[in-house]
């Protein structure tokens, strides 16, 4: 049974952990431009990009004066518009996933909980594939191929809410909709990418996950998302936290289980949904995140849902920048390091899982 | 709370304060959104393009219509069949970068022959990773006026580097014999090859003439029509064991009607690209073989097919092996190898 709010961390080590995140976003973030396949200087890196965030307020070159101007120009051009909205939306991506992982294992009081069990992922990809497949809005792909993702992401996420609305049903019952539905649309997809053959290519590529080719109005549109989910989220915490203790324990301290269920399974949906319309399907985040902020900060949601969206969008930013490091000579879709790194990982807590076996086990 | 208590209940506080942070929240999200493509819209992105340089405009194979530099003297082109119409219209200088599969996959040997990378000059240096992925860095790398494309990569992706990074993309994906000729004119265009460009056209729509009155000839003359196995690939064995051919719509099926052939796999419903099995192969008896080596594919890749031995074409000794970069790239030299294919199915037959 899990502990509700913790043991409580004392504070400093509280700040110490979030003093080494904010630490690992800022090297992350760095070395996103120093791995890259183009070779930059990590002194011309660093000056683009005091250069750019302050707005040039201190004037000089954005590249610190050693570097032929037109050069300089191309390497703003390369730093700037290509590779820091790449590692800015591997950073949001990865807190949309961490803070779905969080709130299904929450719901569902199962640390395997994943964002893609519910067969979102696969909703998203026949989406992306009326794109790949039959053309639709190539000509403005920069924003039809996330609006088709979403649309067909969210669509799968209210057929899970609508089984979820259901009397009779329960959490397990949920949980075997999504699989149902996952292999359900599977064979959808395969069925759709019959169709064009050189189509089936691109989205199998898609799929893999990746963050190549961001664009700044990308990442507007995916900061948007996240203040909205973010702001949802913060007012889950507590209602999570009584969930633990059983339906009926927390039906009887007052809170409408099912429509917290609801409500949590939506905002996971839609969270999901963001992140694989701009990424494609990026597995193990949802999974990892979750586990290593209640590792770190206890088991109150309140603080593991906003820590496992930090921690999510940690375990992304180092994904893409281990991408560079694994593939010098290209960009190795990022969802291929995550699951270097995710599998192991998964199967120790599943291993943890079994040994203590049944359902909400603290892990 | 008594009944004449004039506060609201605690559930309605509560959620008009939910629905006020959640829109103060959607407001703001708004606001980011907006100004940052307010700010795009005021601030587009600037080009790389080297200024001075006079332009044009033409009309890609998609119909797009792309305004271009005249002349540019830095080209990344990512299809090895833009490749050879550059090199053939004598502007190869302008080359400054070409895909390459990533390292893994092969690097610059990928894409292009040995053959190919030594006679058109090319350099592991000039590698632009188009498979997997195009990845954008490498091109902004190379400063380029101008990017060439064909079907390598994907329309979206072009549309969306062109757009973000205001470095023009033309893209040069013919669809029949006939748009190849279509694109040369196009470079010629850009490239104002004078000339040059115009004998190359000449060329190429002389070619075509020729091979149309071939045609016409051979089945006027009663000559009967060969049928052939016109085949890129094999799978020696497993459950995909069989020979990748070229189906109906294909360049391929529009050689061999060109070289007045009958295309064994033309009536298949298995699109553009068809892989026939032995059996099927066996059954639809070409009586000629022609089939295309490179890319770690060999004349001993095919002795090793399914049922190889078993044809008749096989077993009479009609196999020819050709470079599969004739029957593969939509490009001049495809066109140009035509009469040597009619050489090769009706030998001694002359073709112009």
């Amino acid at each position: 049974m899990a502990r509700i709010g913790g043991p409580d961390r004392p504070r400093l080590r509280a700040l110490t952990y979030g003093a080494l995140l904010a630490g690992a976003f800022i090297v992350l973030f760095l070395l996103a431009g120093i791995l890259g396949p183009v070779a930059i200087a990590p002194l011309t890196v660093f000056h683009i990009l005091g250069y750019e965030i302050t707005g040039g307020a201190f004037g000089g070159s954005p590249c610190g004066g050693s570097v032929d101007p037109t050069r300089c120009a191309t390497l703003v051009l390369i730093v700037w518009e290509s590779i820091v909205p790449e590692i800015l939306l591997a950073f949001l991506a990865g807190a949309l996933l961490g803070v779905s992982g969080g709130l299904l294992q929450g719901v569902f009081r199962n640390p395997l909980a994943d964002p893609y069990l519910l067969g979102i992922s696969t909703g998203a990809a026949i989406g992306a594939s009326i794109l790949f497949v039959f053309g639709v809005g190539v000509a403005q792909a920069n924003l039809t191929l996330p609006l088709l993702a979403f649309v067909g992401a969210l669509l799968t996420g209210l057929v899970i809410l609508l089984a979820a609305r259901s009397p009779r049903s329960s959490i397990e019952t949920l949980m075997l909709t999504g699989v149902a539905l996952n292999a359900f649309l599977s064979g959808g997809l395969v069925f759709t990418l019959l169709y064009n053959p050189i189509g089936n290519l691109q989205l199998n590529f898609w799929l893999l996950g990746g963050v190549f080719g961001a664009t700044w109005s990308q990442v507007g549109l995916l900061v948007g998302g996240v203040l909205v989910v973010g702001a949802l989220v913060v007012l889950h915490g507590r209602a999570l936290n009584l969930l633990q203790l059983g339906g009926d324990v927390a039906q009887s301290l007052g809170l409408d289980s099912r429509r917290v269920v609801m409500r949590s399974i939506l905002l996971a949906s839609v969270a999901t949904a963001l992140a694989v319309a701009f990424t494609g399907v990026i597995g193990f985040v949802g999974l990892i995140a979750p586990h290593i902020a209640r590792r770190l900060f206890g088991y109150d949601y309140r603080r593991v849902l906003p820590i496992s969206a930090v921690v999510g969008a940690i375990l992304l930013g180092g994904a893409f920048d281990l991408s560079f490091a694994i593939l010098p000579s290209t960009e190795l879709p990022i969802g291929v390091p995550m699951a270097f790194l995710g599998g192991p990982f998964f199967v120790y807590v599943l291993y943890r899982y079994r040994q203590r076996s049944g359902p909400g086990a603290e892990t | 709370m008594t009944l004449n208590d004039p506060s609201p209940p605690p559930s309605r506080r509560r959620t008009v304060s939910l629905t006020v942070l959640v829109v103060a929240i959607v407001l703001v999200a708004g606001a980011a959104v907006g100004t940052t493509a307010v700010y795009y819209a005021l601030h587009p992105t600037g080009s790389t393009n080297s200024g001075g340089n006079s332009t044009t405009t033409v009309i890609d194979d998609l119909g797009r219509s792309v305004t271009v530099p005249l002349r540019p003297t830095r080209v990344v082109v990512l299809g090895p069949s833009i490749v050879d119409s550059m090199v053939l219209l004598g502007v190869r200088s302008s080359i400054v970068g070409v895909d390459c599969s990533s390292a893994a996959f092969g690097g610059i040997l990928g894409d292009y022959t040995p053959a190919q990378v030594a006679a058109w000059n090319l350099s592991s240096r000039m590698c632009i990773t188009a498979y997997p992925a195009l990845y954008p860095p490498q091109i902004l790398n190379l400063t380029p006026q101008l990017v060439l494309a064909a079907s390598i990569v994907s329309e979206s992706t072009l549309e969306s580097f062109q757009a973000t990074y205001g470095i023009p993309v033309v893209i040069l994906a013919p669809s029949t014999i006939g748009g190849i000729t279509y694109d040369v004119q196009v470079l010629n265009t850009i490239f104002e090859t004078g000339s040059a460009g115009a004998h190359l056209v000449q060329q190429l729509q002389r070619t075509i003439q020729e091979a149309t009155s071939f045609v016409t000839n051979l089945t006027d003359n009663g000559t009967p029509l060969r049928s052939v196995l016109l085949t890129y690939y094999v799978v020696p064995s497993g459950g995909y064991a069989g020979y990748s051919t070229f189906g109906p719509g294909s360049f391929g099926q529009s050689l061999l009607d060109l070289a007045g052939a009958v295309n064994i796999a033309g009536g298949t419903n298995q699109g553009q690209y068809p892989s026939l099995s032995g059996s099927q192969v066996l059954s639809a008896n070409p009586s000629a073989i022609v089939a295309g080596y490179g890319f770690g594919v060999t004349n001993s890749s095919y002795a090793a097919g399914p049922d190889w031995s078993s044809f008749s074409a096989v077993v009479h000794g009609n196999v020819s092996y050709v470079d599969v970069t004739y029957m593969t790239e939509a490009d001049p030299t495809m066109v140009l190898w035509i009469p040597t294919l009619a050489a090769i199915l009706y030998p001694g037959v002359p073709f112009a």
